[in-house]
């Protein structure tokens, strides 16, 4: 009798899961074309949190329904890999990263064409952003998206072991390394140097170093990583970490890593993106808040040419039946008073207007936003090679950084990386 | 487990030779507990710096130093169940592992019972195939059909999803476990008037309950610790616990300690289940063992 009231509570409970299953599928709403439900995909940002808390303002101006997915940075792309790939409807506004994903998205036709929409509203003001991150966000002529924010690389230092040392901020890589072989050498168990090393995700952060040593990744389609001047820069990055990085310095470290040996003071000098800052100037995250300090990213033989990028922008999915109104979201959360708003609570935006606006810099260090300011005017617009696999090119230019870092034989590693990435582009350029 | 199983099992075989045992005395002994203790510690200390580390701001998380010598914080937990909604993704995902697991079980236990009664090679191998094509290759496709049929983002479409994990994992548990009953008991049920279904569900499933209870147990901790096909098949608001830690992992900032906190929140339920069941889950997978 026991078992067979079991067997009636199991056979009720799967009777009520079917039940509740076919009530779910006829609730589920479909948001088609004109819907008035625009679904917007998001990654985990600062910038994402304040849109988030104001998207109510949107609902009620436009009448319109949000329904808004937020994921963290690799979730969001493998779903979208997944999503796009099978063609889905389901997403009409898209957060993506212009630079890692933009080119294989719009070749594969994931983003929609929105040139007109773009200049169709002249308050908008379309002119406003600034020309590098418009370029990473246009696709053979036509614009398939639009920077939200941007990032350059700086040169985070340690006030107070510059000061003890009697040293002047380095202006120059050369005086970046001997600042960095001084301090280490004053300081026992202090590098005077660090960065990241992760043969992947040291590649972004490497990108500046080379292109003021005069060098670039890509020229004219060929791969010119073996040039004298990209052989210099691996050599000079590989050489501060291995000369002057932490003890036994790990070549599997990105910024999370080597931000935290900076952020409990094992560090005097870091270069990285100006968006980590945060990492290192609050005291819930760092032992050093109060004597960090910010310099633009130092000059090498070609000058100071750190990266300027746009990390994210906003696209809408060609696949949408939703455009119209997936377009007014972006124009409202890319308004010209929102990102001021957004810049003043320290995510640094693409447009010019907000750079010029004494409001738009005042939350920043004032160091940091001068050393932003420059290197927006003197930035190269992309720290990664510019192909469609960017993340298989990552790993083949990546390879003679680690080599450097570890003091092996960086020569025969950039000759053998040079021959993969040019094999590499043949293949994409097909 | 293995501290209270160990020893048992080294007297039943070293009872019978007493003098063998106080040979190898010392040593031995050193060498046990030796290798206990480091088993133990490679278990457990994850576990432990993960406690710490939910009490802990992010500063003192990164601080070798501060390693057990901190300020505890509740900060994290704050943000864990005020901000962070995770009542409703424990909800999700005890609601998902629980469907997942009763629908299997109506399905998977006739089933098993079937293929191991009348030799059913085949299909058991096509059960087995189930198990052996990795997950992801199926999310395009699935993704697709169920995208067209308008079920993505709802529970019934993940509770189908981790049944193609759960329902395999029954039937390949019970097959064996009924594999271990002996048929005489069912064809004395048959001499006594039952039908062949009648002695399955009167005789065979009441003696089978610890076997249940294992592979149930072990279905449910898949589906709770699923994250792949939840990514995908969930929405903002069917999202299950192992996809909602990643919302500690933000651009340029990453939450350890909030991080670490909703950890704990999805490894606790699972680790008092499985202490509390651990007597089942032993029986259950030993069961065939024993008997066979």
């Amino acid at each position: 009798m026991k078992h067979q009231s079991m067997f009636k509570a199991v056979g009720v409970t799967a009777a009520a899961v079917l039940a509740m299953g076919a009530l779910a599928s006829c609730t589920s709403v479909s948001a088609g074309e004109g819907s008035d439900t625009v679904r917007v995909t998001l990654a985990n940002h600062v910038w994402t949190d304040i849109i988030k808390d104001r998207i109510s303002e949107f609902e009620k101006d436009t009448g319109l329904t949000v329904e808004l997915t937020q994921l963290g940075e690799d979730q969001l792309s493998d779903q979208y890999n997944v999503k796009l790939n099978a063609g889905t409807d389901e997403i009409d506004v898209m957060m993506y990263r212009p630079l890692q994903e933009g080119k294989l998205f719009a070749q594969n036709g994931y983003l929609a064409d929105i040139s007109d929409r773009v200049t169709a509203n002249s308050d908008w003001n379309w002119d406003d952003f600034q020309s590098g991150p418009v370029g990473a966000t246009t696709w053979e002529g036509s614009v398939v998206g639009v920077p939200t924010i941007t990032e350059q690389e700086v040169l985070y230092y340690r006030t107070d072991l510059l000061e003890a040392a009697g040293l002047d901020v380095p202006a120059t890589l050369d005086d970046l390394e001997n600042a960095a072989k001084v301090i280490s050498e004053d300081n026992p168990g202090v590098a005077g140097f660090v960065a990241r090393t992760a043969r992947s995700a040291a590649v972004t952060q490497f990108s500046s170093f080379l292109y003021s040593f005069g060098g670039d990744f890509i020229k004219n389609g060929k791969s010119v990583i073996d040039s004298p001047e990209a052989k210099a820069a691996y050599e000079y990055y590989g050489g501060l970490l291995n000369n002057y990085g932490p003890e036994n310095v790990s070549t599997d470290m990105s910024w999370p890593e080597a931000a935290a040996i900076f952020a409990q003071g094992n560090a005097a000098f870091y270069t990285d993106a100006s968006s980590l800052y945060k990492n290192l100037t609050e005291a819930e995250n760092s032992t050093v808040s109060d004597s960090v300090g910010f310099a633009p990213f130092p000059a090498g033989p070609a000058g100071s040419k750190p990266y300027n990028v746009p990390s994210w922008a906003l696209g809408i999915n060609e696949a949408s039946p939703n455009q119209d109104n997936a377009w007014k979201f972006i124009e409202w959360a890319t308004s010209p008073e929102m990102t001021l708003d957004i810049q003043e609570a320290g995510v640094p935006g693409a447009r010019d207007s907000v750079w010029a606006d004494p409001a738009g810099t005042a939350s920043f260090p004032p160091a940091l936003a001068e050393a932003v300011a420059i290197g927006s005017e003197t930035g190269v617009g992309y720290d990664r090679p510019l192909v469609i696999s960017v993340a298989e090119a990552r790993e083949i230019v990546g390879a003679p950084i680690v080599e450097a870092i570890t003091g092996g034989d960086v020569d025969s590693v950039i000759a053998d990386a040079h021959e993969k990435f040019q094999a590499f582009l043949d293949g994409e350029n097909k | 487990m293995t501290t209270t199983t160990a020893p048992a099992v080294a007297a039943e075989v070293t009872a019978p030779k007493p003098l063998k045992r106080r040979k190898r005395g010392g040593g031995y002994k050193l060498f046990r507990v030796t290798m206990l203790v480091l088993v133990v510690i490679t278990f457990v200390a994850p576990i432990i710096w993960m406690l710490l580390a939910s009490f802990k701001t992010n500063v003192d998380i990164y601080n070798p130093a501060a390693a057990f010598n901190f300020t505890p914080t509740l900060g994290n937990y704050e943000t864990v169940f005020g901000q962070a909604n995770y009542t409703q993704y424990i909800f999700n995902s005890f609601w998902i592992g629980l469907c997942s697991t009763v629908l299997s079980l109506i399905l998977g236990l006739p089933a098993a019972y079937s293929m191991s009664r009348f030799v059913m090679k085949k299909s058991a191998a096509l059960v087995l195939l189930a198990r052996v094509i990795p997950g992801v290759s199926l999310l395009v496709p699935w993704y697709f059909i169920f995208s067209n049929m308008r079920m993505v983002g709802g529970y019934e479409v993940l509770i189908l999803s981790h049944m193609f994990v759960s329902l395999p994992l029954i039937v390949y548990i019970m097959m064996s476990f009924f594999d271990s009953l002996p048929i005489e008991l069912e064809e004395q049920a048959q001499v006594d008037g039952l039908t062949p279904i009648g002695a399955f569900m009167r005789i065979v499933l009441p003696l089978s309950v610890p076997g249940i209870a294992t592979a149930s147990i072990l279905s449910f901790i898949f589906s709770w610790n699923n994250f792949m096909f939840a990514l995908v098949l969930s929405g903002s608001r069917t999202k299950t616990l192992p996809v909602a830690i990643f919302d500690f992992v933000a651009y340029a900032s990453i939450d350890w300690g909030g991080l670490m906190a909703a950890a704990v929140v999805v490894t606790v339920p699972i680790m008092v289940i499985a202490l509390f069941t651990q007597k089942y889950i032993v029986s259950g997978l030993t069961a065939g063992a024993t008997k066979g």
